[in-house]
């Protein structure tokens, strides 16, 4: 089964030239992708039609074999809920919830996603916490309003929010761009290894292509995109 | 979701506080203004309740009534004692007081009566006068006191008191040469007789004439006055007043006006309507601008709040879930807001009672909210979530149109 699978993707923001042009692309369930594309190359529309923000103007875009375009809003916003963990650059917690709330705001969000933790006979929270610990916060930590936590840390705890419940696919936008490097290789290393527990398919969008090593597969998004490329 | 939009104005608490005591404390003025109507009101109403006429020397009725049942204002012409005699001789009177006004002790209203007030005069719920000590008059030297009037004046029981011709608290012609001894202090009735200093008519007379010499003068079969300031009259039957009223107000040996209390009281609040109504306005606009200040800390927040929209966006919201986030805390800062302005208006009402009732007399008693005070409280919170409508629009469309991505 393919975890993404797109054809003949178009997509502009009203009316203008097209910002995707993907004639076809697919990555496998289980898959791990590096995709790698400078800012401009219509990175960010990209996410956001796999996330179901926004839907293409034509063309197929099927998530493990739902029709992303014929659902509506609210089904896509169910589906995201459900199905895909989403990491952003930075930024990624409410300040105000402690690190363990923000943690588990995913699983508030998602029924399936507190199922799926309830079938492997544990309790969202105390998955959360184990997780969280596996990351490297310590308890005290883990009670902190996120605010206090470090960028690191708000990172990881980011990561523990995407991918408890295991989704089946885990989005991460430039996640480590605010890391220096030696906490950027920890925090992929231990990113693939919780993906891999669930099987959760990874695109982890990043500029820096020395980070290909640790993925099955590196796409450059400027050879998937056709928009903008020479006639 | 309400959790989370606890936690989020938590977060905000500094300008949140503001917003709510904004919210509070134009609640607390609007209700204030209808309390006080409300209360005032019934407070009026009860003072005069079993008296079915008032009359007086030719004067407006509102001033006749103010004057003669609240201390409040004064009369400028009397009426003759012949008068009075005639009217209470009449059949269908079943009892009347005559009282003179306009002096005072210390600023205390002095009524100059008969034993006649103690009797017939009812307040409340038709309740009669009682002594807490003492009794009523049994000669010209005595003098009655209202429960406050004893309390402020510290006089008891055989304590001498000295009368001031005028009102107000500083007169110029003190009566020092003629004392007075009290036999009597009343029971706390809520209304204007606590204030009052109660004396007989013909040692008012006397005061004023400047006689010194006590009884033994042969006045027992005169009037005690030549004239009074005005007269309660309770009739015989309710029905008979209309008429009466007519009669004496066409009375033709001098002129008099003779009013029915409870109508009078209908006009007076017709004619303080408009007043009432400014008032209400006012207070309703100052919630109106408490509202606004949420709406306004609304909207600059959703600025700084992209961030968290998005975040909510990625873990599954749909913008209708960003909609009720916003909705649900406007409601929450309205209620929690108008709820405190219901208790900072208890809070008020408990710590002023004292000096409001030493001031003006009024018992403002601390009931249980009525309908019309539950109404403006709703309206205030309807009134609160249709502005919050507008941030929470905007942030709908906000968090539609940013997605995941905020470009700040």
């Amino acid at each position: 089964m393919h975890a993404v699978s797109i054809e003949k993707l178009l997509f502009s923001w009203s009316g203008q030239q097209p910002t995707l042009d993907i004639p076809a692309w697919q990555i496998k369930q289980g898959e791990t992708v590096l995709l790698r594309g400078p800012s401009g190359s219509g990175k960010s529309t990209l996410l956001s039609l796999l996330a179901g923000i926004n839907t293409p103007q034509s063309g197929s875009l099927n998530l493990f074999e739902t029709a992303f375009p014929s659902l509506s809003g609210r089904q896509r916003d169910r589906y995201r809920a459900d199905n895909i963990g989403y990491i952003f650059q930075q930024f990624n917690l409410l300040p105000y919830l402690s690190a363990l709330d923000n943690a588990l705001l995913a699983c508030q969000f998602s029924k399936k996603r507190r199922q799926r933790i309830a079938e492997q006979g544990s309790s969202a929270e105390a998955t959360a916490n184990e997780m969280l610990q596996r990351l490297g916060l310590n308890s005290a930590q883990i009670e902190q309003p996120a605010h206090t936590l470090s960028v690191g840390q708000q990172q990881r705890v980011a990561a523990a929010r995407a991918l408890l419940g295991a989704p089946k696919l885990l989005i991460a936008d430039e996640p480590t761009s605010a890391l220096d490097a030696e906490h950027r290789d920890t925090f992929i290393q231990l990113l693939l290894e919780l993906s891999s527990q669930n099987n959760t398919t990874v695109i982890f969008v990043t500029h820096d292509a020395a980070l290909s090593s640790y993925f099955d597969k590196h796409v450059e998004l400027n050879e998937l995109n056709q928009a903008g490329a020479q006639p | 979701m309400i959790r989370l939009a606890i936690k989020s104005l938590m977060n905000r608490r500094a300008s949140v506080l503001l917003t709510v005591i904004a919210i509070a404390v134009s609640v607390t003025l609007l209700l204030a203004v209808e309390r006080v109507r409300e209360q005032v009101q019934s407070h009026f109403a009860n003072t005069v309740s079993g008296t079915d006429l008032i009359i007086g020397a030719r004067t407006g009725q509102t001033q006749l009534l103010l004057s003669s049942v609240f201390h409040i204002g004064s009369m400028t012409n009397n009426m003759s004692w012949e008068s009075f005699e005639d009217i209470r001789e009449r059949p269908e009177v079943s009892w009347a007081i005559p009282m003179s006004l306009g002096d005072s002790v210390q600023g205390l209203p002095v009524v100059a009566t008969t034993n006649a007030y103690f009797e017939h005069f009812k307040y409340g719920n038709k309740q009669a006068l009682e002594f807490s000590q003492g009794s009523a008059f049994a000669s010209d030297e005595e003098v009655v006191l209202g429960a406050d009037a004893a309390e402020k004046l510290s006089k008891t029981m055989g304590d001498d008191i000295i009368i001031a011709h005028g009102s107000g608290g500083i007169s110029f012609s003190e009566h020092d040469q003629h004392p007075l001894t009290v036999t009597g202090v009343l029971q706390r009735t809520g209304t204007p007789v606590d204030q009052a200093v109660f004396v007989t008519l013909h040692s008012l007379e006397m005061i004023h004439s400047g006689e010194h010499e006590h009884s033994g003068h042969d006045h027992h079969n005169e009037a005690p006055a030549d004239s009074i300031s005005a007269a309660l009259l309770g009739l015989k039957a309710k029905p008979l007043a209309l008429r009466l009223q007519r009669q004496i107000n066409t009375y033709e040996k001098e002129p008099l006006t003779a009013l029915l209390p409870g109508m009078t009281l209908q006009e007076l609040w017709k004619t303080l309507r408009v007043f009432e109504q400014a008032l209400t306005a006012i207070s309703a606009m100052v919630v109106l601008i408490g509202l606004l200040g949420m709406l306004t800390i609304m909207l600059a927040s959703l600025r700084e709040r992209r961030r968290e929209m998005a975040v909510l966006r990625a873990v599954g919201a749909g913008p209708g879930t960003i909609f009720g986030l916003l909705l649900s805390e406007a409601l929450l800062l309205t209620v929690v807001g108008a709820f405190s302005g219901l208790l900072l208006l208890y809070g008020l009402q408990w710590s002023l009672a004292g000096v409001i009732q030493s001031q003006t007399g009024l018992i403002l008693s601390t009931t249980w909210p009525g309908a019309s005070e539950w109404w403006r409280m709703a309206l205030v919170i309807i009134v609160g979530f249709m502005l919050s409508l507008i941030p929470a629009w905007r942030a709908y469309r906000q968090s539609l149109a940013d997605g995941l991505t905020v470009k700040i």
